[in-house]
C-alpha cells in the first residue's frame, strides 16, 4: 500500500469513532429531552 | 528505540480518578431510589432507549484488553492484525442480532438467559449456562481490576495493589446501589469518553510519532508477512480462533444478555448495528497504535506487550490528552466491571435465589436486591484477592470460552427447535467439554488416525459455525448450505494442517461435538415444546404478576414443554 493509503487506513478508524459519538448522543439527548417533557426518569 | 515517559503526580492521580469515579457516582446518585425495583435492578424494566443501549453495549463489549489485545496484534501481524482483531469482534455483535431478537420474543421480561434456559428445559441447564457466567464474569472483573492497577502503577507513583483497590472501590462505589440501572446509564457517560478520546488521540499519536513518513522510513521493521493485508499468518493466528471464540462469548455471556433483555424490543436491530460500527472503528482505531510502533521499531519495556499502548500515550502525548488515556482506559475497564458486577448479581438473584432457593412465586423482592447487592461486595473483594495474587488466568478463561461454545449450539437450538431435551443439552455439552480438554491441552497426541478425528471434527466445527452466523439472517435452508459448503471448502486445507493449531482445534471441536451429539439425541425426540411456556414461566419477581397470551390462552406453565 502506498503512504497515502496507509495513512488513509489509519485515520479513518477515528473518523468513523466520531461518527458513531455523534449517533449515540444525539439519541441519548433525544431521549433525555423526552424523559423530562413527560416528567419520567430517564432509565 | 528508548523512550522518555510521562508520569502523573499523586495529587494529579488522585482527582482524575476523583473526578472519574465522583462523576459516575454523581450519576447514579440522580437515579437512586429510595426503594429500588428488584426487576429495574436486574434490566432496568426491558425499556431502555436507543442512545443509552446502543452506548451501554459498545462499552461492554471494550474492555481494556480487548485494546491492548488489538494492539498486540497490530504489532505482531502488522497492518491486517487489528482488523483480525477487531473486525470479528464487532461482526459477532452483528451475527448475533437475529438470535437476540428471537430469544427476546419468546422471554420478553426474562433477566438472564439462564433463566429461559431453566423454563426451557430445567435446573441442569439452566445451572451450566449461569456457572459458566459467574466463573467468566468473575475472571472479566480480575482482569479489569489488573488493568487498572497496572495503568495507575505505569503513571503514577502508586503501586499496582493501590490501583486495584482504587479501581474496584470507584466501581463498587457507583453500581451498588442501582445496580444494572446505574451500569448502563454510565456506561454512556463512559463511551462518550473512551470514544471521544479515540478520535483525538489516535491522529495526534499519528503525527507526533512521525507518520506518515514514516510509512516508508519504518517499512523495513515489518515482515512481508507483516505489510501483507491479507497476511495468512494474521488470520490463522489471530482471526481465526477468534471467530470461533467470540461467538462463544457472544451467546454465552450475561453481560450481552442482560443488555438484550433490558433495550425496548423495537430498538434490538439499530441498537446492535451501531454497537457493532462503534466497537469495530474503536478498537480497530487503537490497535492501529500497535501498527505505527511496529512502523517505527517503538519497543514496549520488558517486552511486555500490556504495556505497549500505555507507553506509546506517555511518548508522544502531551499532559492533557495523556489524562483523556488514562480515562479512556480507566472508563473501558470500569464498563465492562460495572457490567460484570450487574451481570453477577443478576445470576444470584434470579438463578439461584429466584429460580432455585425460594422460587419464582414466592421469591421475596426486599430479599433479591440484598442477595445482588452482597453478590456484588463479594464478588469485589475476590476479584481484588485474585488480581493481588496476580494469577495466571489463560487456563481458565480458556476453559470458559470452551464451556461456552460448547454451549452455543444447544442454547440456539433450544430457541428453534421444539424436540431438543435436557438430557441432550446436558449430554451434549459435557461430551464436547470431555473432548474439548484432552485436544486443547494436548493430553492425548494428536497425529496418525487420532489427528485426522481432530480435524475431521474441526471441520464439521467450521461448517457448524459458519451456518449458525447464516442460520440467524437467512433461515435453515441456506444455514445448511453454508454449513456444507464450509465443510466441503475448508476440509482440503484442514486435514494435516490444523493439528498444529490447537486452540482453534480445540474451539471447533466443541462446537462440533456438541451439536452432532445434541442432533443425534433430539432428533428422534417425542418432545414439542410449547414456546409460548417460556414467557409464563419467566418475568417480573418484584410486581402482581401479569397476564401473558400464554396465560390468557389457558395454558397451564407446569403442563407445558413436555415436562
Amino acid at each position: 500500500m502506498t503512504t497515502f493509503f496507509l495513512s488513509l487506513y489509519v485515520l479513518v478508524w477515528p473518523v468513523i469513532v466520531a461518527g458513531v459519538l455523534f449517533f449515540i448522543s444525539r439519541g441519548f439527548i433525544q431521549e433525555w429531552l423526552e424523559a423530562r417533557r413527560n416528567g419520567e426518569d430517564i432509565i | 528505540m528508548n523512550n522518555e515517559i510521562v508520569q502523573f503526580s499523586a495529587l494529579t492521580v488522585v482527582l482524575l480518578l476523583v473526578f472519574f469515579y465522583g462523576g459516575t457516582f454523581y450519576i447514579s446518585t440522580r437515579i437512586g431510589k429510595k426503594k429500588e425495583n428488584a426487576d429495574d435492578y436486574m434490566t432496568a424494566g426491558n425499556k431502555i432507549g436507543f442512545g443509552i443501549s446502543a452506548a451501554s453495549m459498545t462499552a461492554t463489549w471494550i474492555w481494556a484488553s480487548s485494546m491492548y489485545a488489538s494492539a498486540t496484534s497490530g504489532y505482531t501481524y502488522g497492518i491486517s492484525g487489528p482488523i483480525h482483531y477487531g473486525l470479528w469482534g464487532a461482526l459477532m455483535i452483528l451475527f448475533i442480532y437475529p438470535f437476540g431478537k428471537r430469544i427476546r420474543k419468546v422471554a420478553p421480561r426474562a433477566h438472564t438467559l439462564a433463566e429461559v434456559m431453566h423454563a426451557r428445559h430445567g435446573r441442569s441447564s439452566q445451572l451450566m449456562l449461569a456457572g459458566s457466567n459467574i466463573v467468566g464474569s468473575v475472571i472479566s472483573l480480575m482482569s479489569n481490576f489488573i488493568a487498572g492497577g497496572v495503568l495507575i502503577s505505569m503513571l503514577s507513583p502508586f503501586n499496582f495493589i493501590q490501583g486495584v483497590l482504587a479501581v474496584a472501590g470507584g466501581v463498587l462505589l457507583y453500581t451498588l446501589w442501582s445496580g444494572f440501572r446505574a451500569s448502563v446509564l454510565t456506561d454512556f457517560v463512559q463511551v462518550v469518553a473512551m470514544l471521544g478520546a479515540v478520535a483525538i488521540i489516535v491522529p495526534v499519536i499519528f503525527f507526533a510519532s512521525g507518520f506518515p513518513a514514516a510509512f516508508e522510513t519504518g517499512a523495513s521493521n515489518l515482515t512481508p508477512q507483516q505489510s501483507n493485508f491479507f497476511s495468512s499468518e494474521a488470520f490463522l493466528g489471530q482471526g481465526a480462533p477468534y471467530i470461533a471464540a467470540v461467538l462463544a462469548y457472544a451467546i454465552g455471556n450475561q453481560t450481552i444478555a442482560q443488555r438484550l433483555f433490558a433495550v425496548r424490543e423495537d430498538l434490538i436491530k439499530p441498537t446492535f448495528i451501531t454497537a457493532t460500527i462503534g466497537y469495530g472503528a474503536m478498537v480497530i482505531g487503537v490497535g492501529m497504535l500497535g501498527v505505527l510502533a511496529l512502523y517505527i521499531g517503538f519497543e514496549p519495556s520488558g517486552g511486555d506487550m500490556n504495556n505497549l499502548i500505555p507507553e506509546m500515550a506517555a511518548s508522544y502525548l502531551p499532559g492533557v490528552l495523556l489524562a483523556l488515556f488514562f480515562i479512556m482506559i480507566i472508563g473501558a475497564l470500569s464498563s465492562t466491571a460495572d457490567s460484570d458486577l450487574a451481570a453477577l448479581s443478576s445470576i444470584m438473584m434470579a438463578d439461584v435465589y429466584g429460580q432455585n432457593v425460594a422460587g419464582k412465586d414466592k421469591a421475596d423482592p426486599k430479599k433479591m436486591l440484598l442477595i445482588g447487592r452482597a453478590t456484588m461486595v463479594v464478588a469485589t473483594a475476590l476479584a481484588v484477592a485474585f488480581a493481588s495474587m496476580q494469577l495466571n488466568i489463560l487456563d481458565l478463561l480458556v476453559f470458559v470460552g470452551a464451556l461456552w461454545g460448547a454451549l452455543v449450539f444447544p442454547v440456539l437450538a433450544s430457541f428453534y427447535w421444539k424436540k431438543v431435551t435436557n438430557k441432550a443439552f446436558t449430554v451434549s455439552v459435557l461430551v464436547a467439554l470431555a473432548i474439548f480438554i484432552p485436544v486443547r491441552f494436548e493430553l492425548i497426541p494428536i497425529n496418525g488416525v487420532t489427528g485426522l478425528l481432530i480435524e475431521l471434527l474441526s471441520v464439521i466445527g467450521i461448517g457448524v459455525v459458519l451456518a449458525l452466523m447464516s442460520f440467524g439472517f437467512f433461515g435453515l435452508r441456506v444455514a445448511k448450505i453454508v454449513g456444507v459448503v464450509a465443510m466441503l471448502a475448508s476440509a482440503p486445507f484442514v486435514f494435516g494442517f490444523l493439528r498444529d493449531y490447537t486452540t482453534l482445534s480445540a474451539s471447533l471441536v466443541a462446537y462440533s461435538v456438541s451439536t452432532i451429539v445434541c442432533y443425534l439425541m433430539s432428533f428422534r425426540s417425542k418432545m414439542e415444546f410449547d414456546f409460548d411456556v417460556i414467557a409464563v414461566r419467566t418475568g417480573d419477581f418484584d410486581a402482581v404478576p401479569a397476564k401473558t397470551g400464554a396465560a390468557e390462552a389457558g395454558h397451564d406453565p407446569k403442563s407445558l414443554g413436555g415436562k
